[in-house]
């Protein structure tokens, strides 16, 4: 899963970075609302942390050009400023969510996570796809009731197969979900990748489709 | 047409204008009554010259008409002096006086036993006034016309003088007048410039305040200037003052927090600790920061409390999407309230994200217009009991603490609310659940304290 952390803080915005890479998101980091607005245009991101006072250009605008532009993946705004006439016009100008500084980081990962599952139309943090279990809150992988040890890469892709459980995700996506933006992108790393969850998982659940992509059986 | 700007060009303008429409009329009366003046005494005069000519004439044996002598007061023997008179016999016989020389008198119609008076050319085409009338006289046959006639030519020249003497009489009385409004209009606003002076010299540093003895009529306002003076250095003077004391209660977290991160094991429970306490601090400054700024903010607009509603719910329509609230609004959109808008959406948002966060599914918005405008936010859940609603409304409690929230929220409501003259009450909604009421003065209703 893709993050993008817009905060002007380099020792914050680092934080945020350790913080999300841990909890299974690869993450850009923005200094400034140009690049944001940038970033979030082209790139597809699964979620967004975004700070209100920037440089060049302010939060509100960004998500305001980014929702008029059509992109409308989930936003969290972080922001210092607490009082609820920024957090109405926040939320009304197209965010998703909305924390006040200062904030604890599991809540911040934890309200992350709950924007994704909600884009994807999951209310709950455990996915349960059959015999497969993805609690995406504490980011562990049951088959069977059997706790599946996986490296950060592999849970990744799970959990995002997972989200999208039952539909056909071409390479193409899950690259562009999994790496970063100026990640070297190999497609053959991902066959690998597959190649050993297959392994762990067993042969049935990945399903490839050739010249598509792949699919997580529904149930 | 664009007004003026300057007060001494827009009154001296208008005393301009009305003065001319004054002086105008009064100057043209004046000149009508002194023409008719002139003409009045001129025509009486005529008169008086036709009565000694008629005086003078007599019937000869011929039936003729003579003139026994000529009338005095006018020159009527020398050729086309102006004056002139003609006598007609009963015979039609025509005599005249040697003024005349040659020519003859034009006479109108004959029959009139009174004087006729009328404006008529003279031999040479001058201007002449005729008097004429009838006379029988005893042993004559028939009427006899007289006729004097004098130039107008001194008259009209008299009454050019006069006119053009009015005129400048009224011209210079105008022009004092106007200069006259100007110097007051310069002299009344004299103690403004005086007051603009001072202000210019206190924006500059010069002076604390305006201190100024003004005249009755401009006393209050540099009375209330000089009350925003020291308003406004009383508030710079409290912005400063919670500077220091922020930096200040802040030091000492910050070295206990750098001395904890600082030793040979970091002691993080304490610098843990430490930053708690440092938020707190932030907190509480924040509260402070904002209830000072609305003591100093003056009257606030109106504001419609359902417009206010619709747009927090939108938000927590976004905030809690994906968990199957239904936030319904209704009620008086006509309703308006005396509230500052930012504070109206503070309370709204505490109350309605409390409703939604506790309902099992519905969150009804409720807004009733009066003198004291009734927002109730009722939630379908659980509720609270009657004995835990006091405790709820005290600052810092929380009743429940799973529940996220900083334990704030109806505290920081009860007390937005009695700042703007309202209440918070907490009841027992219909469906069981939690109703808060929220009440505030409307606009145009007096703050109750």
């Amino acid at each position: 899963m893709r993050a993008l952390v817009v905060e002007d803080h380099a020792a914050l915005a680092g934080q945020l970075r350790d913080a999300l890479a841990e909890a299974g998101f690869v993450t850009d980091v923005a200094a400034d609302g140009e690049e944001a607005l940038f970033l979030g245009e082209t790139e597809p991101y699964d979620a967004v942390v975004l700070d209100l006072g920037l440089p060049r250009l302010d939060g509100l605008s960004v998500l305001k050009r980014w929702r008029a532009g059509g992109r409308g993946m989930p936003v969290l705004i972080l922001t210092a400023r607490d009082a609820w006439s920024e957090k109405v016009a926040g939320l009304n100008a197209g965010a998703d969510d909305y924390l006040a500084k200062p904030f604890v980081m599991p809540e911040l990962v934890a309200r992350l996570h709950a924007l994704v599952r909600r884009a994807h139309g999951h209310s709950r943090p455990e996915i349960a796809l059959g015999r497969l279990v993805v609690d995406t809150a504490a980011r562990r992988v049951l088959l069977d009731d059997a706790p599946v040890r996986l490296t950060g890469l592999e849970y990744r892709l799970l959990a995002y197969l997972a989200l999208r459980a039952g539909e056909v995700v071409s390479k193409t996506e899950l690259t562009e979900h999994l790496y970063a933006q100026d990640f070297d992108r190999d497609s053959n790393t991902l066959e690998v990748v597959v190649g050993r969850l297959r392994r762990k998982l067993g042969e049935g659940l990945i399903e490839t489709l050739r010249g598509q992509g792949y699919r997580l059986a529904a149930g | 047409m664009r007004r003026p700007r300057s007060l001494t060009l827009r009154l001296a303008l208008a005393a301009g204008l009305w003065v001319a429409a004054g002086l105008g009329a009064a100057a043209w009366f004046v000149t009508d009554v002194a023409v008719r003046q002139v003409e009045t005494a001129f025509d009486a005069r005529l008169a008086g010259l036709l009565d000694g000519a008629a005086a003078a004439v007599a019937i000869d044996a011929e039936d003729r008409a003579v003139v026994t002598r000529p009338p005095a007061g006018a020159d009527f023997d020398r050729p086309f002096s102006g004056a002139y008179w003609q006598v007609t016999g009963p015979g039609g016989v025509v005599t005249t006086s040697r003024s005349l020389w040659d020519q003859s008198l034009p006479v109108a119609m004959e029959g009139h036993a009174v004087i006729l008076l009328r404006d008529a050319a003279g031999p040479r085409g001058e201007p002449l006034r005729v008097a004429e009338r009838d006379l029988l006289l005893p042993g004559a046959t028939g009427p006899v016309h007289v006729a004097v006639a004098l130039s107008r030519a001194p008259t009209l020249a008299e009454i050019a003088r006069l006119r053009g003497v009015l005129a400048g009489v009224f011209a210079l009385l105008g022009l004092g007048l106007v200069g006259g409004v100007v110097a007051t209009v310069v002299t009344g606003l004299a103690p403004l410039r005086q007051a603009r002076r001072a202000l210019a010299e206190v924006r500059e540093g010069r002076r604390d305040r305006l201190d100024l003895i003004a005249p009755a009529e401009v006393a209050p306002l540099v009375a209330e200037v000089d009350a925003l003076i020291a308003a406004n250095r009383a508030t710079v003077e409290r912005a400063r003052t919670h500077v220091g004391n922020l930096a200040h209660a802040l030091k000492t977290p910050l070295a206990v927090l750098r001395n904890a991160l600082a030793a040979a094991p970091p002691d993080l429970a304490a610098a843990r600790a430490e930053a708690v306490a440092l938020d707190r601090l932030v907190q509480h400054h924040l509260a402070r920061a904002r209830t000072a700024a609305r003591a100093g903010a003056g009257a606030a607009p109106a504001v419609a409390p359902l417009a206010v509603a619709e747009e927090v719910a939108a938000a927590l329509r976004r905030l809690f999407a994906g968990q199957d609230r239904v936030i319904a609004v209704t009620g008086d959109a006509a309703a308006r309230l005396r509230v500052d808008p930012q504070d109206l959406t503070e309370m709204l948002g505490n109350l309605m994200e409390n409703a939604c966060t506790w309902a099992r599914r519905r969150v009804t918005v409720a807004v009733a217009g009066g003198a004291m405008v009734e927002i109730a936010v009722a939630d379908d859940g659980p509720g609270l009991p009657e004995g835990q609603r006091g405790a709820a409304l005290e600052r810092g409690v929380r009743l429940d603490e799973a529940t996220p929230g900083a334990g704030l929220g109806l505290a920081i409501v009860a007390d937005l609310a009695a700042l703007h003259g309202g209440s918070l009450e907490l009841g027992r909604a219909a469906s069981g659940g939690l109703c808060a009421t929220l009440r505030l003065p409307a606009r145009g209703a007096v703050p109750a304290g």
